[in-house]
């Protein structure tokens, strides 16, 4: 997609009437910025190890009205049919299908914005947060009052299900209420060759609130999933976040948690798994702007064929954070040969009393272990499945929600089934 | 059960085994001694079809099939076992996960029907009274975190479970206080059968008066320079291998 298809689109959104009108200037302000920075490209720091080829190469346009389901939607094959789900479609709404839980208020984008005066938080941190500005399409506030506590978890599931070639920008905000708790899920899953999702989501926990936040990015293959998450957290806030990623052919998650109150948690993981050509992108930062907070990123990928991805994760203890304890760890295994994986955990240190590790390690299936396993009778593909299992088994196992749990490892034991080979 | 003619093999362009024989009869308890670098390991290794060692003359047969060309899962179900000498840490591998999948790969490989968990439980938990381990070790990832007497606890532990014919005991008396040595040499007496042989490798004498072996072989230079009876392994704890060496 170059510039001029960028353009033409961006015209084409101008001329409808999505939200109200007082959101056009601030279309137009995204947009002339995004312009003015243009895509990434290899020379920016950030992005040095992802290529934006497939979006590049391929022209996407704006999801029509036609690209809305003909018939109700069933969404049971998407597992999860105990929690509240809001679904939405090649970028439509499905309302009749959708559903939150008594504490949770749902509104739509335009009157959260109009609530607002259009004065909410606009990230403008890289070009993909501009570009969904410019072009966001559907949206929603999602907000948990003063210490209501959401039992049952709230999923968005997209869904992306068309031959034509779609772009869609989906706009969230969740705003956490003092002591309010809730588990939030967002799926991405659909069967389409190309289709382009760039998705902001804007987080904001208010002191002692909890969120507990998954991701699961089970999309076709030959599709791009860009998310961009921006999390702020007050004092003694915990924020916990699960991405488990298996589709996408490019796929790259920008996370952004800001630590501002004092005491306040943030947990981010990620269990990644590519095979063909994926390549998925994880660039992380947390930022510790006050003392008492700890952090962990905790990455693993296992890459099969000649995929690849990134796990750039960055910790900043700005000055005054003493007393931060902070952790990071990615740890890879690459199935093959020909598979790539650049891991490039930082930290950044300006205050003086703190507690900070990192580390990475990359590697292939042990050796002395695949022979250990085989000489008790076990086959090589047995022996190396149940090597890999280990590997994800520290991902996994910890996340308590127990449909979400065996959704992902039925999700993982079928990834494991077709690429675990001799 | 076990017969190795005139064996030649090695690692890399280093040949390290030069034309070693020995042959094992059912029921039978053997054990080849020699210093480090004599080539027990080597042995070991090729007898259990570990990669990247070469075998350039001879045969390794057992109950009398050539097994050179045999990946190590078939050598395995065909009834061999080998007590590693350093037994592998598998975090995130749980034993119990690990034992019942080997034991049930066997069972299918013998046309028996597969243990189901109660039926696992069962029978793993008297092999652990047995060898006067915990039951925790259900819980815990295989020899992660383990004590060295751990590790070759659990080696013994996968031998009874697992019932082989032919079972290779690679030093597993290093790093072994004497109480864990004697309980290890009990469950491996127990297991003593007129159907079932051991090779015991090892450097020292003294797993050897626990495990009474029927034939001592010396090993030297990649060759078996004199082979005897228990007295044999005597001999060596007086006088070193020194006066064996040409």
């Amino acid at each position: 997609m170059n510039i001029s298809s960028f353009e033409s689109e961006f015209n084409k959104i101008m001329r409808r009437d999505y939200f109200t009108s007082h959101v056009k200037p601030i279309r137009e302000q995204a947009f002339n910025n995004f312009l003015e920075k243009g895509l990434p490209n290899k020379n920016w720091e950030d992005w040095r190890h992802t290529d934006l080829k497939p979006i590049k190469e391929i022209d996407f346009c704006l999801s029509e009205i036609s690209d809305a389901p003909a018939h109700e939607l069933d969404i049971t094959e998407f597992g999860l049919d105990d929690v509240h789900t809001i679904v939405i479609y090649n970028g439509h709404y499905q309302e009749n299908i959708s559903s939150v839980p008594s504490g949770v208020r749902l509104i739509s984008l335009a009157d959260y914005g109009d609530q607002n005066a259009w004065k909410i938080r606009e990230p403008n941190d890289s070009p993909f947060d501009l570009l969904n500005t410019a072009f966001m399409d559907s949206g929603f506030c999602l907000t948990i009052d003063k210490g209501t506590q959401i039992d049952s978890p709230v999923r968005i599931l997209y869904i992306s299900s068309t031959e034509k070639n779609i772009m869609v920008s989906p706009r969230m905000y969740i705003n956490l209420g003092e002591s309010s708790s809730i588990t939030f899920i967002e799926q991405y899953e659909g069967n389409c060759n190309e289709y382009f999702l760039n998705g902001s989501l804007i987080v904001e926990l208010k002191e002692n609130s909890r969120m507990s936040h998954f991701r699961i990015q089970n999309n076709s293959v030959d599709t791009v999933n860009i998310g961009n998450i921006h999390v702020q957290q007050d004092s003694a806030s915990h924020y916990t976040f699960n991405q488990f990623a298996c589709g996408s052919r490019l796929g790259r998650l920008n996370l952004l948690a800001d630590l501002n109150g004092k005491g306040a948690e943030c947990f981010i993981n990620g269990l990644t798994l590519t095979n063909n050509i994926q390549h998925i992108d994880n660039h992380i930062v947390t930022s510790h702007n006050a003392p008492f907070c700890t952090s962990s990123q905790y990455f693993r990928s296992v890459l099969q064929d000649r995929s690849s991805g990134v796990f750039n994760g960055r910790t900043i203890v700005s000055e005054g954070a003493e007393k931060t304890d902070s952790k990071q760890s990615n740890k890879n295994l690459l199935l093959s040969k020909g598979a790539l994986m650049n891991s490039n955990p930082q930290l950044e240190i300006y205050a003086d009393d703190v507690k900070c590790s990192h580390g990475s390690t990359t590697g292939a299936l042990d050796q002395d272990a695949l022979f250990y396993i085989r000489s008790r009778g076990l086959d090589i593909v047995s022996a190396k499945s149940l090597l890999i299992r280990a590997f994800v088994s520290e991902m996994i196992e910890p996340i308590h929600h127990e449909n979400i749990k065996s959704y992902i490892i039925s999700k993982f034991d079928a990834w494991l089934n077709e690429n675990t080979v001799q | 059960m076990l017969d190795i003619q005139d064996l030649h093999a090695g690692v890399d362009n280093k040949e390290i085994l030069k034309g070693l024989s020995l042959n094992i009869k059912p029921g039978e308890m053997h054990a080849v001694m020699g210093r480090n670098g004599s080539g027990k390991s080597t042995l070991s290794n090729v007898i259990t079809g570990r990669e990247g060692y070469y075998i350039s003359k001879g045969d390794v047969r057992y109950k009398n099939e050539s097994i050179i060309e045999w990946p190590p899962e078939q050598r395995a179900l065909a009834g061999l076992f080998m007590s590693f000498q350093y037994p592998v840490v598998m975090p995130g591998v749980n034993n119990t996960y690990f034992l019942k999948s080997a034991l049930n790969a066997k069972r299918k490989h013998n046309g028996e029907k597969e243990l189901d968990a109660a039926g696992f439980l069962k029978l793993i938990k008297e092999k652990l009274t047995e060898l006067d381990m915990d039951t925790s070790y259900l819980q815990r990832a295989v020899n992660d975190g383990f004590s060295g007497g751990e590790k070759k606890r659990n080696e013994v532990l996968q031998m009874l479970t697992l019932e082989p014919e032919l079972s290779i005991l690679d030093e597993t008396d290093s790093g072994l206080d004497i109480d864990a040595l004697k309980i290890i040499a009990d469950g491996v007496n127990k297991y003593r059968s007129p159907e079932r042989s051991f090779l015991v490798i090892t450097h020292y004498q003294r797993l050897l008066k626990y495990i009474e072996p029927d034939v001592v072989h010396v090993l030297i230079d990649g060759k078996i320079v004199r082979s005897g009876g228990k007295e044999l392994a005597i001999e060596l704890e007086e006088k070193g291998y020194g006066w064996l060496e040409s």
